[in-house]
C-alpha cells in the first residue's frame, strides 16, 4: 500500500470529521475505523475493544481521575481563592503578575504528577477563575497553562520517561535526574516570556498596590495549607509510602481534609466536586479511547515506522538527524499522543540515534520536550482538549494562544542541542 | 404521542444523571482501592488484586460517566464551522455530528459486548494476582458503553425529529439547554 | 500475507532479537509470501493483552511470558514453580516433559505453540545482605502473582504489589526492597542504582513462548507451514543457546556495576529448597492430573 495515499486518507478524514463539528473522541474513532477497514485485514471492532479495555483499565492511568478530582475539591472549597490571596502580595509587582502562578503552579504540580492533562486540569481549575477575576487576558491565561502544563512529562516523576527508559535500556534514575534542570530551565523560560509580556503590554493588574511586609507574611500564612499538601504528596513518593501513581489519592484525601478544616466541605461541595471530576474524566476518557484506537490503527498500517525508516535511509549527519527528528515528531505529535509516537517509532529510531553517537539520556530529555510540544499542537493535543473543556474557548483560540509556548519549546530544543550539559551535568555527577 | 415522548425524554434525562451517579460512586470506589493499596503496604498486609480492581473501577467509571458528560455538554468538539452556519445547513451538520457520535458509541457498545461475551466463553482470567474472570469487569464497562450509545442515539433522534428549530448553541453538546 | 507479531520486551532484549531473526528468516525463505513483522516493546499490543489478542485473531502470532498465564491454566506456570528446575539442563528437561501438555492446553484455546525460550535463572535481589530466610523478615518483597506473594509470605517478607512500569521507581523510593527475578531484569533496569545484593539462588527459569492462532496457521499452505516450523526449531535452539551465554554475562554485568553477586549461603539454599517443596506440592494440587503426569515424566528423566 502506498504510504502517501494512506497518510492522505488519515489526515483528510480526520480533518473532515473534526472540522464538521463531530465530537473529538468520535472523530478519532471514526478515522481509526476507516484506516483499519481499508488498510488492514485485522478484525477492526475486536481489536478496538481489546485495546480500549487494556488502556482504560490500566493502573497507571488511575492517577488522572484522582488529580482531576483533587483540583475540583480545591476549587470548590475556595482553597484556591485563599492560595491566590496569599500569592498576590508577593507577585503583584512582578511584570506579568499572577500569571506566573500558572507556570510555577504547573512546575510544582509536575513534581507530583507524571501526566500533563492532570497538571493542566488541576492547576487550571484553581487558577483560571482567579486570573479571570483579576482581568488577565484569556490568551495569556490559557496559553501559559497549556504550555506549562506539559512540564509534568519532564519533571520527575514521569511515566513517559519510564516508558522511554525501559524501551532503550536507560537508567530511569538518571533520566529523572536529567529531567530536573531542563524542566526548571523551561519553566524559567516560560516565566521570562510572561515577564516580557508584562513589561511590553503594561497590563494594569487589578491590584497595583504596594503591600506591606505584614501583608506579605499574612500571605505566606494563607499559602501554608496548599504548600503543605503538595509537600506531603511529594514526600509520600520519595519516602516510599506511596508509588507515584498512588500518591494522587493522597492529594484527594489531603484536599478533602484541608477543606474540612477550612470549614468549606459541605455535602453540596463534595457532590459537585465529584460530579465535576466525573464529567472531566469522562470527557478525557472518550478522547483517550479515540486516540488509543487511532494509535493502534497507525501501528497496524505501519505509517510511523515507515516514516522513521525513511529518515534512517537519508544518511544524515547527527545535527541534521536531530533537526529532521524534531520535524518528524512535531508532525507525528499533531496526530498521535506523545507516548504513542515514542512507542511506535523507538524500535527504528533508537539504532539511528545510537549510531549518530548521541547520549541516550540526553536524547530522552530531548524527546520529552518534543513530546510535550505534541500536547499543545492541533488537531490532537490533550492539553488543548482539557482547556477547551475547562474554558469553553474553541480549539483555534487555544492553539493560537499556545503558539508562543510552542516556540519557546523549540528554543529549548535548540538550547538543549547547543548545551547538552543542561541535561547531562546532574546525571554525570550523581 | 407527544406526551408519551415528553415522558420518555424526562425519563431518559433522569437516566443520564443516574449514570453520572454510578460513575461518581465508581470514582469513590477507585479512591478507596488506591488508599487500600497504600495502607495495606504500610501495615504489611498483601492485597494483591487491588491494583487490578482499581483499573476495573476506572474503566467502568469512565464509560458510565460518558452519557452524563455528554448530556451536560462536557464532551468537546470543534465548533468553528457550526457557529458560522444557520438554518438547514446548520441542522444538517448537527445531524451528521450526532449520527457519527451515535455510531461510534454504538460501535463501542457492540464490540465491548463481544469482548465480554468471548471473555466469558473463553473463560479469560486476569493475569494479575486478582485472577478475576474478565467478563465481570468488562460487562460493567460494556453496560456503561451501552448507556453512552443510548444517550448519543437519543440526541441524534431528537435532532432529527425536532428539526432545526430545536438547535441551541453548538457548545451545548446535548443539543438542548441544560 | 503479513503477520503482525506483538512482543512485550524492548527491541534490544535477546528474546526480541531472536524473534526478529526468526521473522526475518521466515519472510526471506517464503519469498515474502508470509511476511512476519515484529512489534517489540508492547508497541502494537501491550504485554498483558498479547495472549488474548492472538487467541482472538487480532494478531495472528505473538510472544508471551508463559508463567504470566498461570491463572489461565496452572500448566503454564510449571516453569515458575520455585526450585523445581534450577539449571538450563533441568529447565530443558522440564520443557520436554511439559511440552505435550502445554500444546494440549493451547490447542483447547485454539492456539499453536511454535517455540519457547528461557530467561536466565531467577536470583534474589535485596537491598540488604541475606544469609538465611530469617533475614527476609519484614523486607518488602515485590509480588506480581499469587505464587510470588505466597513465596513472600512463606519467607516472612511483606509482599507488595508493584506494576512493571513502576519497578525502578519502587526500588528507588523503598516501596520495594527485594524481589526474585532474572539477572536480565536487573541489567535492563540498571537496578544496581538502588539494590546492592544479588544472590544466584537459581529459583526457576521462566520461558517466553511464541504462539500462533490456529485458524491463521491453517490458512497457510503446507510448504509455508514447513518453513515456519523449521525456522521455529532453529529459533528455539538459538534462543536457548543465547540465554545460556547471557546468563553468565548478566551476572558479570551486575558485579561490574558494583552489586555483590554471590551464591546463596548453604543455609539459605537449604531453606529455599524446603520452600520450593511446599510450593511444588501446592502447585501439583492445583494442576490436577495433567500436572501430576508432567511432574512424574520430569522426575523420571
Ligand atoms: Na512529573
Ligand atoms: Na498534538
Amino acid at each position: 500500500m502506498n504510504e502517501g495515499l494512506l497518510i492522505a486518507i488519515f489526515v483528510l478524514s480526520l480533518f473532515a470529521f473534526l472540522g464538521s463539528g463531530v465530537w473529538v473522541g468520535a472523530s478519532l474513532l471514526a478515522c481509526a475505523w476507516i484506516g483499519m477497514e481499508l488498510f488492514t485485514s485485522r478484525p477492526t471492532g475486536d481489536s478496538m475493544a481489546m485495546i480500549l479495555w487494556s488502556a482504560q483499565s490500566s493502573w497507571t492511568l488511575t492517577a488522572l481521575p484522582m488529580f482531576i478530582w483533587m483540583g475540583e475539591i480545591l476549587f470548590r472549597s475556595r482553597l484556591s481563592e485563599v492560595l491566590f490571596q496569599g500569592l498576590t502580595p508577593w507577585l503583584a509587582r512582578l511584570p506579568g503578575g499572577l500569571l506566573h502562578v500558572n507556570v510555577a503552579g504547573c512546575a510544582i504540580f509536575a513534581a507530583i504528577s507524571g501526566s500533563s492533562a492532570a497538571t493542566v486540569a488541576t492547576v487550571g481549575k484553581m487558577s483560571i477563575p482567579e486570573l479571570r477575576a483579576r482581568q488577565y487576558p484569556e490568551r495569556m491565561v490559557v496559553g501559559t497553562l497549556a504550555g506549562a502544563g506539559t512540564l509534568g512529562l519532564l519533571i520527575p516523576p514521569s511515566i513517559s520517561l519510564i516508558i522511554y527508559g525501559v524501551s532503550v535500556n536507560e537508567s530511569i534514575a538518571k533520566l529523572f535526574i536529567a529531567g530536573l534542570l531542563p524542566g526548571a530551565c523551561l519553566a524559567l523560560m516560560f516565566m521570562a516570556y510572561v515577564a516580557l509580556w508584562g513589561l511590553l503590554s503594561k497590563h494594569k493588574s487589578a491590584d497595583r498596590v504596594v503591600y506591606t511586609m505584614r501583608e506579605r507574611l499574612h500571605g505566606l500564612w494563607l499559602l501554608l495549607p496548599v504548600v503543605l499538601l503538595i509537600l506531603g504528596v511529594i514526600g509520600s513518593i520519595y519516602s516510599g509510602v506511596a508509588t507515584a501513581t498512588e500518591a494522587a489519592v493522597l492529594g484527594v484525601v489531603g484536599s478533602l481534609a484541608l477543606s474540612a478544616l477550612h470549614g468549606s466541605l459541605s455535602w453540596e461541595a463534595f457532590r459537585d466536586s465529584l460530579l465535576g471530576a466525573v464529567r472531566t474524566s469522562a470527557m478525557i476518557a472518550f478522547i483517550l479511547a479515540g486516540s488509543t484506537f487511532l494509535s493502534l490503527a497507525m501501528g497496524f498500517t505501519g505509517i510511523p515506522r515507515a516514516l522513521a525508516e525513511g529518515i534512517g535511509g537519508l544518511n544524515l549527519s547527527p545535527l541534521e538527524l536531530i533537526a529532521m527528528l524534531t520535524v518528524f515528531y512535531i508532525i507525528l505529535g499533531m496526530f498521535l499522543d506523545g507516548i504513542s509516537s515514542i512507542v511506535l517509532t523507538m524500535a527504528v529510531i533508537e539504532p539511528l540515534v545510537r549510531q549518530a553517537g548521541f547520549d541516550m539520556v540526553w536524547f530522552g530529555i530531548y524527546l520529552m520536550i518534543v513530546v510535550e510540544m505534541a500536547q499543545i499542537t492541533p488537531p490532537i493535543g490533550f492539553n488543548l482538549f482539557v482547556l477547551q473543556g475547562m474554558t469553553g474557548h474553541d480549539m483555534g483560540f487555544i492553539s493560537k494562544a499556545s503558539v508562543p509556548m510552542f516556540l519557546i519549546m523549540v528554543l529549548a530544543i535548540v538550547g538543549l542541542v547547543w548545551w547538552p550539559d543542561v541535561a547531562l551535568i546532574l546525571p554525570r555527577n550523581m | 404521542m407527544t406526551r408519551a415522548f415528553a415522558a420518555l425524554a424526562w425519563g431518559l434525562d433522569r437516566f443520564y444523571v443516574a449514570c453520572g451517579a454510578v460513575a461518581a460512586l465508581l470514582l469513590v470506589v477507585l479512591t478507596g482501592l488506591i488508599l487500600a493499596s497504600i495502607v495495606s503496604r504500610l501495615i504489611g498486609v498483601y492485597l494483591g488484586g487491588v491494583n487490578a480492581y482499581a483499573g476495573y473501577a476506572m474503566a467502568a467509571g469512565a464509560f458510565f460517566g460518558m452519557p452524563y458528560a455528554f448530556r451536560s455538554g462536557a464532551h468537546i468538539r470543534v465548533t468553528l464551522l457550526l457557529t458560522n452556519l444557520t438554518g438547514w445547513t446548520r441542522w444538517a451538520f448537527e445531524l451528521w455530528a450526532r449520527a457519527i457520535i451515535a455510531a461510534a458509541a454504538g460501535y463501542m457498545a457492540v464490540y465491548f459486548g463481544r469482548l465480554t461475551y468471548y471473555s466469558y466463553v473463553y473463560g479469560d482470567i486476569s493475569q494479575g494476582a486478582d485472577a478475576t474472570p474478565l467478563w465481570i469487569p468488562q460487562s460493567v464497562m460494556a453496560v456503561g458503553a451501552v448507556c453512552f450509545a443510548i444517550a448519543t442515539a437519543d440526541s441524534a433522534v431528537r435532532c432529527l425529529v425536532e428539526g432545526r428549530h430545536s438547535l441551541t448553541a453548538p457548545e451545548a453538546d446535548g443539543g438542548r439547554d441544560t | 500475507e503479513t503477520w503482525d507479531m506483538p512482543m512485550a520486551y524492548a527491541a534490544s532484549n535477546y528474546h526480541s532479537e531472536n524473534n526478529a531473526a526468526f521473522a526475518a528468516a521466515v519472510t526471506e525463505r517464503t519469498g515474502g509470501a508470509l511476511e512476519i513483522k515484529t512489534h517489540p516493546g508492547g508497541a502494537l499490543v501491550p504485554g498483558g493483552e498479547i495472549f488474548g489478542a492472538v487467541r482472538r485473531g487480532i494478531a495472528p502470532i505473538g510472544e508471551r511470558l508463559m508463567s504470566a498465564l498461570g491463572n489461565e491454566d496452572p500448566i503454564f506456570e510449571i516453569d515458575a514453580v520455585p526450585f523445581l528446575a534450577t539449571s538450563f539442563e533441568e529447565a530443558r528437561a522440564l520443557y520436554d516433559a511439559s511440552k505435550a501438555a502445554t500444546e494440549q492446553v493451547l490447542a483447547e484455546k485454539g492456539l499453536k505453540l511454535l517455540y519457547a525460550v528461557p530467561w536466565p535463572p531467577q536470583g534474589l535481589y535485596s537491598t540488604r545482605p541475606i544469609e538465611s530466610i530469617a533475614d527476609m523478615k519484614g523486607l518488602k518483597f515485590r509480588a506480581y502473582n499469587p505464587a510470588t506473594s505466597q513465596l513472600a509470605e512463606l519467607m516472612g517478607a511483606i509482599p507488595t504489589s508493584i506494576e512493571t512500569a513502576e519497578l525502578s521507581q519502587a526500588f528507588a523510593t523503598g516501596v520495594a526492597e527485594s524481589m526474585i527475578s532474572s539477572g536480565s531484569t536487573g541489567y535492563d533496569r540498571k537496578i544496581w542504582e538502588f539494590v546492592d545484593y544479588w544472590y544466584d539462588v537459581q529459583a526457576w527459569l521462566p520461558k517466553n513462548m511464541v504462539i500462533v492462532n490456529q485458524a491463521a496457521w491453517d490458512g497457510l499452505d503446507e510448504a509455508t507451514q514447513a518453513i515456519v516450523l523449521e525456522e521455529a526449531t532453529k529459533a528455539e535452539d538459538a534462543g536457548w543457546a543465547e540465554a545460556q551465554r547471557l546468563a553468565d554475562w548478566y551476572k558479570e554485568q551486575l558485579a561490574a556495576n558494583g552489586m555483590t553477586v554471590a551464591p546463596p549461603s548453604p543455609t539459605l539454599k537449604a531453606e529455599f529448597r524446603d520452600l520450593g517443596a511446599t510450593m511444588a506440592a501446592e502447585w501439583k494440587d492445583r494442576a490436577g492430573d495433567l500436572g501430576a503426569e508432567v511432574l512424574e515424566a520430569y522426575k523420571a528423566e
